[in-house]
């Protein structure tokens, strides 16, 4: 079988896109975990992220690792300024206007991104050259590396955040119990504030990583948002261990997928991944703090 | 002196009474569920003449050709209302179904040479049985879920589309559909295909605005206000929103194969993501649980991207600025909320005169 013996080097890419779909699913769950608000925004702080630094490093002339961080910083901003004009005077709307509004803002990032950078792909040269090693026949680029390692401190950073620090169980409370994080004394509004910046954060450095390894345009934002929240909802929502294991499973098993149907439905096995879960466990494989209440 | 106040304020009030009354042939009122049946109104005969004597009066080709697009987008949002605005569940899906009315039309009359009206009823057909079949698992889905799975479908319509070329043509699509004919008329001028679309949209009116009013019509609403109570009354809760999700998909069914036969052309760019934003938007601009305000919503919103196309690059980052700022400002639709406006305005007018009198 020819087939087969692609086997291990598709396991090896779906596990690096896996990382991908996680660091972006990880935005989704910061942002989940302090308002039950969905930001469709979300895959265009990954886009922006990319592109940033590739404007950063190519037209300003900055270094690798300056351009990375200010970048970063660019789009925390932008995750700061969508909270304050969009989501904060919509505080009190219904979910189809929200909803609205993010798909509003992410038309507007990705247009205007269009506009500023060109509609061009653009991708970044990898972090330590194009060379890759080979182990057991299969060839592994240190990129690959690079985005596993990024996800793991993402994930190490947001658990410490949210588990161990104050201001995490603060975010967590003004989800989970909105009129008692009222009541003692913690103010809402500047929780979904900083989760916004959180997650725009996150997003931003899952941008400057995936850069390296595919080609990022003005609209491939969207679908990148879209499998990270699948992936999110595969793993239990709500949950960061859930946005992790859905991401890697989501990108095994897509990668997978090339090896037995044309690549050309690539694209759709998510999608089925998703009406398939969501169908016979919407709770995800982890479980979920939040698919039972009400609003879900 | 009493008595001159007096009088005075009888002609006030008759005065801005009959503005309101005015207001009201016009402006559809949007707290009206609870009449039981309908009866055809002064206002449904004023929207009726208005729609046949514009394009006689306004001989503008483009104008045409936009109140074309923006009944057919009428037709999109009407049926997506009954189940957005009535059933209160949300679909980022919708523009699939408008594509499967498209692809259904365009196979049926370039292949197997069927006349167009009969390829009419059957996209309707084939987008309300694709809607059963993929309504029926995930309508149990509440919320961003809901939005989400259906998004999917969509993703997926499209993904199955592009690839199966043998059928839809692929990237490219179907050209060279032929024009809707009924009886020997061709509908091949922009004015002929007005007088179809917007025809097609007044029944499709006449019939929502019987279906809401009917037994399952009250209970989209009272699914819309609380599953829970709904079910508690006795009403099967999963039936009625396969009903309003099957009805909506018919609808944009028959919009698609009215699509499909006007531009004589079904290309997946059309039915992607932002297709069912747009929808939704229509909606959501037009009023919840209204039915004209969809339709407004519709020309509204065909009318702006329009005249904002002349932005060439600038026209998508303004178009969503300009949305955001209408979500903001107009959370409950731009009818609803001028209504209100307007008649406040009105009755402080009266307030205002009465107080002058009254002060002094």
């Amino acid at each position: 079988m020819e087939t087969w013996s692609y086997i291990p080097q598709l396991l090896i890419s779906g596990i690096t896109f896996g990382a991908i779909y996680a660091l972006v699913g990880l935005g989704f769950v910061t942002i989940a975990r302090a308002s039950q608000i969905i930001n469709f925004a979300q895959g265009d702080f990954v886009m922006l992220g990319g592109m940033m630094t590739f404007f950063l490093l190519k037209g300003a002339g900055l270094s690798y690792p300056l351009a990375g961080i200010f970048a970063v910083a660019i789009v925390i901003l932008i995750g700061f300024l969508l909270h304050l004009l969009v989501i904060y005077p919509l505080r009190k709307a219904s979910l189809p206007i929200l909803l609205m509004a993010t798909l509003g803002a992410s038309l507007f990032l990705s247009s205007t991104s269009a506009l500023l950078f060109g509609t061009l792909p653009k991708s970044l040269p990898p972090f330590l050259g194009r060379s890759s090693f080979e182990m057991g026949g299969v060839s592994i680029s240190p990129q690959s590396l690079f985005v596993l390692g990024a996800t793991f401190l993402v994930l190490l950073s947001l658990y410490f955040l949210s588990h161990r620090t104050f201001l995490g169980k603060a975010m967590e409370a003004s989800s989970t119990d909105p009129l008692g994080a009222d009541l003692s004394g913690i103010s809402r509004n500047l929780m979904i504030f900083l989760a916004f910046g959180v997650s725009a954060g996150v997003g931003s450095i899952a941008g400057i990583f995936i850069t390296p390894v595919f080609y990022v345009n003005y609209y491939s934002g969207t679908l990148i948002g879209l499998k990270g929240f699948i992936a999110a909802v595969l793993g239990g929502w709500g949950k960061h261990g859930g946005a992790i294991l859905g991401g890697f499973v989501l990108g095994v098993v897509e990668s997978l997928s090339v090896a037995f149907i044309p690549s050309g439905y690539k694209d759709g096995v998510a999608f089925v991944i998703l009406l398939l879960i969501l169908h016979f466990r919407p709770k995800g494989i982890l479980g979920s703090p939040f698919i039972d209440s009400r609003r879900w | 002196m009493v008595d001159q106040v007096q009088k005075e304020f009888r002609k006030r009030d008759l005065l801005y009474s009959g503005a309101l009354w005015l207001l009201s042939l016009i402006l559809p009122d949007p707290q009206l569920h609870y009449r039981r049946e309908y009866r055809i109104r002064k206002r449904d005969l004023f929207y009726l003449s208005v729609l046949l004597l514009l394009p006689l009066i306004w001989k503008d080709v483009h104008f045409h050709h936009l109140m074309v697009l923006a009944g057919i987008h009428g037709i999109l949002a009407l049926g997506l209302t009954l189940f957005l605005g009535y059933a209160g569940q949300i679909s980022l899906g919708h523009a699939a179904f408008f594509g499967i009315g498209s692809y259904t039309t365009a196979i049926l009359t370039t292949r197997y040479a069927i006349p167009s009206f009969f390829a009419f009823w059957a996209s309707g057909l084939a987008a309300s049985f694709f809607a059963y079949l993929i309504g029926k698992p995930i309508l149990k889905l509440k919320g961003y879920f809901l939005a989400l799975a259906t998004l999917g479908f969509g993703e997926i319509f499209l993904v199955m589309v592009r690839e199966s070329p043998g059928l839809t043509g692929g990237v490219i699509g179907i050209f060279n559909i032929p024009f809707f004919s009924l009886a020997g008329l061709v509908f091949d001028t922009y004015l002929k295909q007005y007088y179809l679309v917007w025809g097609v949209l007044s029944g499709l009116v006449l019939f929502s605005k019987n279906l809401v009013r009917s037994r399952i019509g009250r209970a989209f609403l009272a699914v819309a206000s609380s599953e829970d109570g709904a079910s508690a009354v006795g009403i099967d809760v999963g039936r009625v929103k396969l009903a309003a999700f099957v009805i909506g998909a018919s609808f944009a069914g028959l919009a698609g194969s009215l699509f499909a036969s006007v531009m004589s052309i079904a290309n997946p760019e059309t039915f992607s993501l932002n297709l069912s934003v747009l929808i939704v938007m229509m909606v959501i601009l037009g009023g919840m649980g209204n039915l004209y305000g969809p339709i407004a919503g519709a020309i509204f919103l065909t009318c702006l991207i329009d005249g904002l196309s002349r932005y060439q690059a600038y026209s998508l980052p303004i178009y969503g600025v300009i949305l955001i700022l209408l979500l903001i400002f107009f959370p409950d639709g731009i009818g609803t909320r001028l209504r209100v406006r307007v008649i406040y305005l009105i009755s402080y007018w009266g307030r205002k005169k009465r107080r002058e009198k009254v002060e002094i």
